[in-house]
């Protein structure tokens, strides 16, 4: 399964939900039409989920869809259990686990690799539901009942990864500015198009 | 006949206290609806009463402070006004979600920091004098990251809860109330 198609499949049935993404599902979002909903965690490895709680807990009236990695669920795995604990029905926890960090640029392997069961993680912490989906037929068949059926929800999605970019030919790659300010501007946009007061100056 | 019971020799200590539900009635002030949360241990009659529910106030439980810093964005995205209450330990773990969200995406973070591990012998004195690193590094670590902080360390100041949290909405940013002393009971 590609993560852009799935990315594509699962905007198709977002309705009016706040989408949190990171990693390699954010820049496959960034090539879907805007979502002015949407926000990306972004120099923030490991943050997503959490983002993806308070907003949950904030906005209960709306489902909120989490794209997160492999790697960044594994640097705050214990967020699983803050969020079981929490309880949020509309909370949807989609993991694009390619097993890979850096994919397309290094592509080095995630420890656990292929080993460790993020859907088992999941259930065993107390999400409500928790399934593990491996292509995209499968998963087009079992999204709406995923998105009917309790949350929190973790659905594991095995994605493949581009071949690395970085090498003797193309060395190193630049951060941009923007990439340090798009979290705050996206979380800003995101209250406008709440409602919420303006309580950032510009 | 029972004997009368011995007076703890910590009530001495009593004078550096900010009851719990003064602090609390500051925080509804502000307007504060949520706070997020890994529990600190000079700041446990706070979270006392704030687990017990009557409070008004939602507590979000995390295993780790930079969850609770990432909770608390989320909620502020959400139109949310959040606490974000960790002792100085936690505030050490948490300084790359505080860098992201609130340093370079503006969000503003009110932090209520415990200084866990402070001598008593330092109550009454200049935190930044204490023997031990994890209280004295605080306020110049704060100062490092650009988080501007107000000092808690006995009843008369009480004020500077609401200074600080106004202070985070005024610059768009984190700053923080550093709690001095066990909170009262």
């Amino acid at each position: 399964m590609k993560t852009l198609d799935a990315c594509k499949l699962l905007d198709m049935h977002r309705g009016d939900a706040i989408v949190v993404c990171t990693m390699g599902a954010m820049n496959a979002l960034d090539k879907l039409p805007v979502n002015p909903l949407a926000m990306a965690c972004v120099p923030l490895m490991g943050g997503a989920a959490s983002i993806g709680l308070g907003l949950a807990l904030a906005r209960p009236e709306r489902k909120v869809f989490v794209f997160d990695g492999d790697a960044s669920l594994l640097m705050e795995l214990g967020g699983l259990v803050s969020i079981a604990h929490a309880k949020p029905k509309n909370f949807f926890h989609f993991v694009f686990n390619n097993s890979i960090q850096f994919a397309g640029l290094g592509n080095l392997d995630t420890p656990g690799a292929r080993r460790a069961d993020m859907a088992a993680m999941a259930s065993a912490c107390g999400f409500d539901s928790s399934q593990r989906i491996t292509n995209l037929e499968d998963l087009e068949a079992r999204l709406p009942s995923v998105l009917n059926g309790p949350a929190p929800s973790f659905v594991e999605l095995v994605v493949e990864y581009d071949n690395p970019s970085l090498g003797i030919e193309n060395p190193a790659v630049e951060m941009t500015d923007e990439r340090f300010s798009r979290m705050g501007d996206e979380i800003r946009r995101i209250r406008r198009h709440l409602g919420c007061d303006a309580e950032i100056r510009s | 006949m029972s004997a009368p019971e011995k007076e703890s020799p910590m009530k001495q200590f009593s004078k550096y206290s900010v009851p719990a539900q003064a602090m609390i009635d500051a925080f509804k002030r502000c307007g504060i609806e949520y706070v997020t949360t890994v529990p600190d241990m000079v700041q446990i009659a706070l979270h006392q009463i704030l687990d017990g529910g009557e409070s008004g106030l939602r507590v979000v439980h995390c295993t780790t402070e930079d969850q609770a810093i990432e909770v608390a964005g989320g909620l502020y995205a959400g139109g949310k006004k959040v606490a974000v209450i960790v002792q100085n330990q936690g505030l050490y773990a948490g300084i790359n979600s505080l860098r992201a969200l609130g340093l370079d995406s503006k969000v503003p973070l009110f932090f209520v920091i415990g200084q866990f591990g402070r001598e008593f012998s330092n109550l009454g004195s200049d935190p930044r004098d204490s023997k031990r690193r994890v209280v004295f590094l605080l306020e110049p670590l704060l100062e490092t990251l650009g988080v501007p902080s107000w000092r808690l360390e006995g009843p008369d100041d009480l004020p500077n809860i609401e200074a600080a949290w106004q202070a985070s909405r005024d610059r768009s940013g984190p700053t923080a109330l550093i709690v001095g002393h066990f909170v009262g009971w």
